[in-house]
């Protein structure tokens, strides 16, 4: 009976869609920061940022029907929703300088959405010094499909890795994160 | 397939990132619900994944969260939503105020009839005396009647105001062991401190016993008071005041009620 209330996925599920004020406040209060800093990552302008992490939760919020279980994860979805604003937001304000970037098959595509050419300098300020514990390589690869919403599948043509290999850095990659911010947790 | 397997290949990182296929999204959600261990190791991918987005930025702007707030619509016991709160006493109230306008109506439509007569039999004065004295009667029984009904509807108006305060905490109570079938509801007003349980349809108590109300407050039980059922299922009676309660519950004593709970009789419970 302590004073924080923990709930489960599910309980919390079940809230959100009764519309619960309370389900609100947990939801913010576990999810704002981790998704401010995704969104943050990728428009790179606290303001603007602020404004799409409102137009996200807004977006959670009122499109909750939409959310099936069956699809994985809440922080999942939550998470597309916040990468896509975020995206469109830059996409909008760089479309005039992104015209000029090389124009070879798929990259543009790619490309499109970040605010560098050169993909190995994403310009993460916030996250960056803890990505940059990182191996090379797996930092790369957690670039692309975190922030850029890469599909491994994609990935994998893009480095010509096996696609098995694209997964089991992946998780190499998160495994040393979760160490990394644990550690820097507990200080 | 060996479930160790499973998570060395990355296919749960790939879940939590969402990149994996409908295909395998749904052998994760088939597999999980057989090993909890996957569901652990899915937490603790996302827990990573969490704890690293939000490491590096400041902590947000607190005004944000009641920015966003204040543009959602939520289910809550403010005054112009009431309805889904108030669910239990809706129908009371409006079959009592139903009543009241029928005790009005019922009894001005008497008191008109009576007068009509009055004019009509002023000639046949033995006949009009005695249908006066019957008319007269009933609408005494009309006045009675109505005053129930005042009595009643204020009762019932009371404790609208009391649940529909925005002060007032509505803890749902989840029925167990002996009420496993049954809810109740406890509304604490948190300025005031009153606490107000609330059942609409209580089973009676055991032979010789009687239901207790504990409040949960800095981890310790402390009595709320005696629960009177009175002659109906249905219950709204005020309890004794209490501050920084964490949860109620109810347990089973005997007639008077115990210093303790006797914890193995709870049978509704809920946190605030």
């Amino acid at each position: 009976m302590g004073q924080k209330q923990t709930y489960t996925q599910d309980e919390l599920i079940v809230l959100i869609r009764e519309k619960d004020q309370k389900a609100f406040s947990y939801l913010y209060d576990n999810y704002s920061q981790a998704l401010f800093g995704v969104i943050n990552a990728i428009v790179n302008d606290t303001e603007e940022s602020e404004d799409v992490l409102q137009k996200a939760f807004l977006k959670i919020w009122n499109s909750f029907s939409s959310y099936d279980t069956e699809k994985g994860r809440l922080y999942t979805w939550m998470l597309n929703i916040s990468r896509n604003m975020a995206i469109d937001s830059t996409r909008s304000k760089h479309e005039k300088i992104k015209s000029k970037i090389q124009s070879t098959d798929e990259n543009v595509y790619k490309y499109e959405n970040s605010l560098s050419v050169d993909d190995a300098s994403h310009d993460l300020i916030g996250l960056k010094t803890i990505l940059n514990n990182l191996k090379e390589e797996h930092r790369q690869i957690i670039d692309l499909v975190y922030f850029e919403g890469y599909t491994q599948d994609e990935i994998s043509k893009k480095l010509g890795m096996p696609l098995g290999t694209v997964k089991t850095k992946v998780r190499q990659a998160i495994l040393t994160l979760r160490e990394l911010t644990k550690k820097e947790f507990l200080q | 397939m060996n479930i160790n397997e499973i998570i060395s290949s990355g296919l749960l990182e790939s879940y939590v990132l969402g990149t994996a296929t409908t295909e395998e999204n749904a052998l994760i959600n088939q597999l999980c619900k057989k090993h909890p261990e996957l569901v652990r190791e899915i937490e603790l991918i996302e827990e990573g994944l969490i704890n690293f987005s939000g490491k590096a930025d400041s902590p947000l702007n607190p005004e944000l969260k009641s920015m966003i707030q204040e543009q959602l619509s939520f289910t809550e016991a403010k005054p112009a939503m009431a309805e889904a709160r108030v669910v239990e006493l809706h129908a009371p109230v409006e079959s009592r105020l139903n009543l009241y306008k029928f005790g009005i109506a019922a009894s001005i439509v008497m008191f008109i009839v009576s007068f009509i007569y009055n004019i009509m039999l002023q000639k046949e004065l033995s006949k009009v005396n005695g249908e006066l004295a019957e008319l007269g009667a009933t609408k005494s029984y009309m006045a009675d009647e109505l005053k129930i009904q005042q009595a009643s509807f204020k009762n019932m108006n009371d404790r609208f105001g009391v649940v529909s305060n925005p002060k007032t905490k509505t803890v749902a109570l989840n029925g167990m062991n002996y009420l496993a079938k049954s809810s109740a509801a406890v509304h604490w007003n948190t300025e005031t401190d009153e606490v107000y349980f609330n059942a609409a349809a209580l089973p009676g108590s055991p032979a010789n016993k009687q239901y207790q109300l504990w409040a949960i407050v800095e981890g310790k039980p402390v009595d709320m008071g005696m629960i009177d059922m009175g002659s109906s299922t249905a219950v709204f009676q005020k309890m004794k005041a209490v501050k920084g309660a964490q949860a109620f519950a109810v347990t089973i004593e005997d007639v008077g009620g115990s210093a303790a709970p006797t914890l193995e009789t709870m049978c509704l419970l809920g946190n605030v």
